[in-house]
């Protein structure tokens, strides 16, 4: 079969599992007796490695396979988890990992066997296995004894056959092959009952010829059985290598088989001779053990269709090519203009265009192309959440490898950004906990001498704000020590010691994002190579985003990412300087004024306003964009108020023209764009170009 | 068969002599190797950015994209501009950089120049303005002076 065209499927959900598996693993590192969380671990490892042998990965699937077993011990409380086993598995996942990092690269999985990985996990299996094995050759030789217990759910013992039937099956004993009888229990929660059946069918006719199936094959392809049926089968192989192949596909309960015997033909009465069939793993609890797996059913049911159609049934999804979606927008950026410039043409044209029936008609292409760039939007948009979950992970591994307590907490993963955003903000954000966790946070000794809480507390905080996504990434640690900041500037002749006398508490800890200004007294795995709050800032400012810190020595510190929410068309405030125009996004716009000329004061020489009681500073954007002044001075000034975070700045311009969705567009890389002030261009109704102010960058 | 031959030999000449679009700008003609030229328009509202190098006039919409204009001259150390109806702006396509307009005082005609008819710029002049000159280009009478577009196209 070529699989290749499964392939990207085949990576997502391998992603998708292994997120999983890492959020469970988790789950039961402080739970370890959660049923619910080892069946998730158990589903998602079998999952994964059907996938992984339908591709033809062989090292992936032996791996999971043994992860597979090892949670089936320890759902039959044959095996404890403990630290050292989840340190193992996410050695394993670690290990899956790679495989799918090799595999995205090269479509092949490498050549990494993972032996030791492969050997601690078989070691767990070993020490399990010695006393159930036992077991199971006690009851292997004393099938009668257990007989009586199993018949209620050896439910093919007991079946009335009809003639037809039993010919065959009798024709067939005849013919000295060896019969069995199998019934099989298919989980009550499951959707797709006639799928599982199927599937154990085929699971079976890799063995076996299946002779008689019990409800008909008809009534089981048109689901008209309860939760389970029957079938009675000729084999050559062992019956437990059948059974094995049964239970192997999902959402199966459990699965009982038996050797058929003449007389049982004969009589049709339940008679047992040889082998206790369930395998050694399964304990009497198995019908016990499915009930709590209710709960999961989302995650198994969204799993298990894999096999057939590769989609999961819970949500309807299509997966799409980031390039086809930017190609879409692109296409409904060039509506948009294309409409701006009827909206543009109707307002200035003659009287003869102004009909009301014209009007309604752009009003009405005003309403669809908006509709339409908003939906192209939110297809666009994905919660951070597939970038964030990841992070509960590294920081129990930071708390290891450092030897600090700490505690992750995270609100607001829903939050929702462009794809395009969420892609790159992983690298920033994750450096931005390990600093946390690193510098940020004392060790516990020195927690408790500060009267702290012993565990240390980490936040990653996402909201949306205007047309911003904040995320805030805190700690409760150490802060940052702005003397020590200084004197490093000092040492590394940034500033001379007068100079750093004068410096404000943000200027200090802004040295702290300039290239190769690590604080790390040593190097360590984790952070002081010196690439590091620099690079975060560059990253994040190269998406459109700013960073900035709050800290306070001794109480902690937060670092605040401010993202644009999308990329390519904002909703703006067109203002009018000189005879030029100029774009304000209006995600950043708190007010705007007419302030008299008289309530302009002074501070330190410069001009501010005292607005409802807060002294805003306010800048004359002709003067910052070396346009002519107005020849008079008006009376009065029309003043829009800008904030970031909790600072707000106001800006003079001469005329308001108006809000306008517009479409950004790059400058290109000819022009120097040092300063930063214009962040692009668009272009207007009537074709001319009018550029976009980045009011980020006067604050 | 023979007509694909005939316009083979066609292309040969056409490989032996370059073409270059002649313009003006003062007095002097200089040319513009075409194969860095994508299209020729009509003098347009160029939008000015502030902060921007002082050659750079700003930026024009051309159907729908936003490409930069340069003066060659304030970047040759000339006068400014004088924009009048022969003035066209130049749409020039450089590699991985994109579209870059430049603006010339008049397109006069198309040449056609043989390798024979390409002398180097003699050394005395090989200074400030002609370090964008790689070639003096002999049209019957007339001299061109030929850009170098990727020395014109760098930062000063």
């Amino acid at each position: 079969m070529d699989v290749s065209q499964y392939l990207e499927i085949f990576i997502d959900e391998t992603s998708e599992h292994i997120q999983s598996l890492s959020d469970n693993i988790m789950a039961l590192e402080s739970d370890p007796e959660n049923k619910d969380v080892v069946n998730e671990i158990f589903r998602a490892a079998h999952s994964l490695k059907g996938m992984a042998g339908t591709m033809g990965f062989k090292r992936m699937q032996h791996m999971t396979h043994d992860m597979e077993n090892v949670f089936q011990e320890v759902r039959n409380d044959a095996i404890k988890v403990d630290s050292d086993m989840i340190d193992l598995l996410f050695q394993c996942l670690d290990a899956i990992e790679g495989y799918l990092a090799i595999i995205k690269e090269t479509s092949d999985e490498g050549t990494n066997d993972n032996e030791p990985i492969i050997q601690k996990l078989n070691g767990f299996l070993q020490s399990a296995e010695a006393a159930p094995a036992a077991n199971d050759v006690a009851a292997a030789a004393e099938p009668q004894a257990k007989a009586a217990e199993a018949a209620g759910e050896k439910k093919f013992l007991s079946l009335e056959l009809n003639g037809k039937d039993k010919k065959k099956l009798q024709d067939e004993f005849v013919a000295g092959k060896q019969l069995y009888g199998m019934t099989v229990y298919i989980c009550k929660d499951c959707l797709l009952k006639a799928a599982r059946a199927f599937l154990v069918f085929k699971a079976v006719e890799e063995f076996a010829e299946i002779l008689v199936y019990e409800p008909s094959s008809q009534d089981i392809e048109d689901e008209k059985f309860e939760n389970d049926f029957s079938i009675y089968f000729a084999s050559e192989e062992p019956l437990d290598k059948v059974i094995a192949a049964a239970r192997s596909v999902s959402e199966i309960e459990d699965v009982t088989a038996d050797v058929i015997t003449e007389r049982f033909l004969e009589d049709n009465v339940a008679e047992v001779t040889a082998v206790e069939t369930k395998p050694v793993e399964e304990a009497p609890t198995v019908t016990a053990e499915a009930a709590p797996s209710k709960p999961s059913s989302g995650s198994s049911s969204a799993a298990a269709p894999k096999k057939q159609a590769g989609k999961p049934v819970t949500s309807r999804t299509v997966r799409v090519d980031i390039e086809k979606l930017d190609a879409l927008m692109n296409q409904v950026s060039e509506l948009i203009i294309a409409k701006n410039s009827l909206v543009s043409l109707s307002s200035s044209s003659g009287a003869g265009m102004q009909n009301q029936s014209y009007q309604e008609q752009i009003e009405y292409l005003e309403r669809i192309t908006t509709g339409l760039h908003e939906s192209v939007m939110k297809v666009r948009m994905v919660p951070i959440e597939s970038v964030v979950n990841k992070f509960p992970r590294m920081i129990r591994d930071l708390a290891r490898n450092l030897n600090k307590k700490m505690e992750l907490y995270m609100t607001g993963e829903e939050t929702e950004l462009d794809r395009t955003v969420v892609d790159q903000i992983g690298d920033p954000l994750q450096h931005l906990l390990r600093n946390s966790a690193d510098h940020g946070l004392e060790s516990a000794e020195i927690r408790k001498e500060r009267g702290k809480p012993e565990v240390g507390t980490i936040t990653l905080n996402a909201f949306q704000e205007g047309n911003n996504v904040i995320i805030e990434v805190g700690d409760d640690g150490n802060g940052i020590d702005t003397e020590a900041v200084k004197r490093k500037a000092i040492d590394r002749g940034i500033v001379t010691a007068e100079q750093a006398e004068n410096l404000s508490q943000k200027e200090i800890i802004d040295f702290l994002f300039m290239p190769s200004f690590s604080m790390a007294k040593e190097i360590t795995d984790i952070s002081g190579r010196g690439v590091g709050l620099d690079v975060v800032k560059s990253n994040i400012e190269a998406l459109g985003g700013d960073v900035e810190v709050k800290s306070v020595y001794g109480e902690g510190s937060t670092f605040t990412v401010r993202l644009p929410l999308t990329l390519a068309i904002i909703q703006a405030l067109m203002v009018i300087i000189g005879d030029e125009k100029y774009a304000i996004s209006l995600g950043s716009i708190v007010s705007i004024e007419d302030i008299p000329i008289t309530d302009i004061k002074y501070v330190e020489a410069k001009e501010v306003i005292n607005m409802r009681g807060t002294v805003i500073p306010i800048i004359r954007l002709n003067q910052l964009l070396d346009i002519a002044p107005p020849e008079e001075e008006q009376e009065s000034l029309t003043i829009v108020i800008i904030s970031k975070g909790e600072k707000q700045v106001g800006l003079v311009v001469d005329d308001l023209m108006g809000q306008q969705e517009i479409v950004i567009k790059s400058l290109g890389s000819f022009i120097d764009n040092s300063t930063k002030i214009i962040s692009g261009a668009t272009i207007l109704g009537d074709g001319e170009v009018a550029l976009i102010l980045d009011v980020n960058t006067l604050m | 068969m023979a007509a694909y031959i005939e316009s083979n030999n066609n292309n040969d000449v056409a490989e032996e002599k370059k073409q270059f679009i002649a313009v003006k700008l003062s007095s002097e003609i200089y040319g513009i190797d075409i194969g860095y030229v994508d299209t020729i328009v009509r003098m347009q509202k160029i939008t000015r950015v502030p902060k921007a190098q002082s050659y750079f006039k700003g930026v024009i919409n051309l159907r729908g994209e936003i490409v930069p204009v340069m003066s060659i001259r304030l970047k040759m150390g000339f006068e400014d501009d004088v924009f009048t109806n022969a003035s066209r702006i130049i749409i020039l396509k450089i590699e991985d950089q994109g579209k870059l307009g430049v603006i010339v005082d008049e397109v006069k005609e198309v040449v056609n120049l043989g390798e024979d008819e390409i002398d180097k710029p003699s050394h005395d002049t090989k200074e400030n303005k002609h370090s964008f000159i790689n070639g003096i280009g002999k049209n019957g009478n007339d001299l061109i002076s030929l850009f170098d577009i990727n020395a014109m196209t760098e930062e000063n």
